[in-house]
């Protein structure tokens, strides 16, 4: 694979021509099919930056990658004790949240740009922010937000990584994505952003297709699309198993 | 080896959850109980979200109680009326507890709910059993016998209308406790994803004092029919019943229950009862302490994607 992904770079380095500070970048795969047999992966986000000035200095530049997954819907709810029991009280729905975010920097995303530039891309799991306009007060619903990244991050599905952004030469970059086993499946961006000076001077954004494959999908589609026949196959698969089982070993006598 | 449960989303590897399906199919077999009421919270302490770990077990214990039930009706064991009595309450519990468990889940209440109900019931018949089998040891070794239940007591039950007759069990009782109990279990079904076996062959014995050897047979037909209802409603309403995690328990379960009856029959009922009241005391402390320790984190999340 790396070397396949190598050579990937050379092409996309060849193919670009000179112009001022740019960015080329491109994915290993722009698609992850789930399959009975998988675990999570790893995707690559590589790329090359173009100076319009090859003297300049490469440490000028910052690179920061970020996948995103699709929107979702997410309950956060916050848990009282009662009678000496844990329930879950408060509710707030957060809508527009990614279902996946990985995002990656050569340095701490806080040395590269200031909060408002940050905040502007959505850089740093802190930025995340849900789309709709909350009824709630702001200071109301910060410790539910908060809740929602630091669970995500939990499962391994939101992830800040500042010095994953690997650099090869003064202007060959890549970064290894790491892809769970519990990504949903959807449309994923994969974001570069090239910074100078704190501000962004190029980015470039590639889709990324998750989707179940094969049997998977087939079964996934099964069970929502007909729910009633999903669950009667389900039954009689197990009356004929448990059939099965009372033949094969049936007691003599 | 892993394996990706295309319903749960998320992948497992299928030889545990072969060899847990194997674990509560030998319980099962031992003590003639479905076993739900293990696999349920040991696929939820494994990970897997308990709405499909309640509707996945149903589709299990349909699958064991189905080869359970064959066997019963080749000893011709089993009073079909009653079965079907005890089947048109089973029906109307299992709706109505899917549709209480989906309005549970959209409130979020889905695991205090399952957690709640599994304590005090497991608390309750594990309690029962283990003070009834540690009097039947005792008595055993002091020489005694426990004076054995005389058939034909009357009792309250008696004093209902709506008798029937029921040949097989040899009585003439009314339907209202035999209704009143199926439709019980079948809510019990829907919420917790246990068959109830475990409540209906002691609610047999001694409440509707049926005969003990069609007792068996008839709450298994009743768990055979109420778990695949329960199987199809919760496909239905709340898609939660995941076929490939399924095949998985099904395939260990059959196994396990062949062997948990040839290792029955090796141990004293008294032992036998002792062992599972201990097991289901211990599957309820688990779940207790669960409610009411200090949760590392206060907030939960519910994610789903359009």
């Amino acid at each position: 694979m790396t070397r396949s992904i190598l050579a990937a770079m050379l092409v996309v380095l060849a193919a670009s021509g000179a112009r001022a500070d740019d960015l080329v970048s491109g994915l290993s795969q722009d698609q992850i099919q789930i399959t009975s047999s998988y675990t999570g992966t790893d995707i690559v986000v590589f790329g090359a930056i173009q100076s319009a000035d090859p003297s300049a200095a490469s440490g000028d530049h910052d690179i920061v990658v970020v996948v995103r997954g699709p929107g979702a819907e997410m309950v956060v709810r916050r848990k009282v004790r009662v009678a000496g029991v844990w329930i879950n009280r408060d509710a707030m729905t957060l809508s527009g949240l990614p279902a996946y975010y990985f995002v990656a920097s050569n340095r701490p995303l806080k040395d590269i740009a200031i909060d408002e530039t940050r905040e502007r891309y959505q850089l740093g799991l802190e930025t995340l922010e849900p789309l709709s306009e909350s009824t709630h007060s702001p200071a109301k619903a910060e410790p539910f937000r908060l809740a929602a990244i630091r669970e995500r991050a939990r499962e391994g599905l939101y992830r800040e990584t500042p010095t994953a952004v690997e650099f090869l030469s003064y202007s060959l970059f890549r970064v290894r994505v790491p892809v769970p086993a519990t990504v949903p499946r959807g449309e994923y961006t994969a974001e570069v952003y090239l910074f100078r000076d704190g501000s962004v001077i190029s980015a470039q954004t590639t889709p990324l297709y998750v989707d179940q494959a094969g049997l998977e999908r087939k079964v996934f589609s099964f069970a929502h699309g007909e729910p009633l026949l999903y669950g009667l196959a389900a039954v009689l698969m197990a009356l004929l198993l448990g059939w099965l089982a009372s033949v094969v070993f049936r007691q003599p006598g | 080896m892993e394996i990706y449960l295309p319903i749960a989303e998320m992948s497992v590897h299928w030889l545990i959850i072969l060899a847990l399906g194997t674990a509560v199919g030998l319980v099962s077999g031992m003590f003639g109980i479905s076993g739900g009421f293990l696999l349920t919270p040991i696929l939820i302490f494994y990970g897997i979200p308990s709405p499909i770990a309640v509707a996945t077990t149903a589709s299990h214990m349909t699958a064991s109680s189905m080869s359970g039930a064959i066997a019963q009706w080749r000893k011709r064991a089993i009073d079909f009326k009653m079965a079907a009595v005890m089947l048109a309450g089973g029906f109307a519990g299992t709706g109505v507890g899917v549709w209480w468990f989906a309005l549970m889940r959209a409130k979020g209440q889905t695991d205090l709910v399952v957690s709640v109900s599994y304590v005090v019931l497991l608390g309750v018949i594990g309690g029962i059993m283990l003070n009834e089998s540690v009097r039947a040891l005792r008595a055993a070794r002091a020489g005694t016998v426990e004076p054995a239940r005389r058939g034909g007591q009357h009792n309250w039950i008696h004093g209902l209308p709506f008798k029937m007759r029921f040949r097989d069990s040899r009585l003439y009782i009314s339907v209202i406790p035999p209704l009143a109990l199926g439709f019980f279990v079948g809510v019990l079904s829907a919420v917790m994803g246990v068959g109830g076996g475990f409540m209906l062959v002691p609610a047999m014995i001694y409440l509707l004092r049926m005969p003990t050897n069609v007792v068996v047979g008839t709450s298994l037909v009743q768990i055979l029919c109420v778990t695949a209802a329960t199987t199809i409603l919760q496909s239905v309403n709340n898609y939660s019943v995941d076929i490939v995690l399924a095949l998985v328990l099904i395939v260990g379960g059959v196994i396990g229950a062949q062997f948990g009856t040839r290792l029955a029959t090796r141990l004293r009922g008294e032992q036998l009862r002792l062992i599972l009241a201990l097991l289901i005391l211990g599957v309820a402390l688990r779940l207790l302490y669960g409610l009411i320790a200090t949760p590392d984190d206060l907030y939960s999340l519910q994610v789903s994607t359009p």
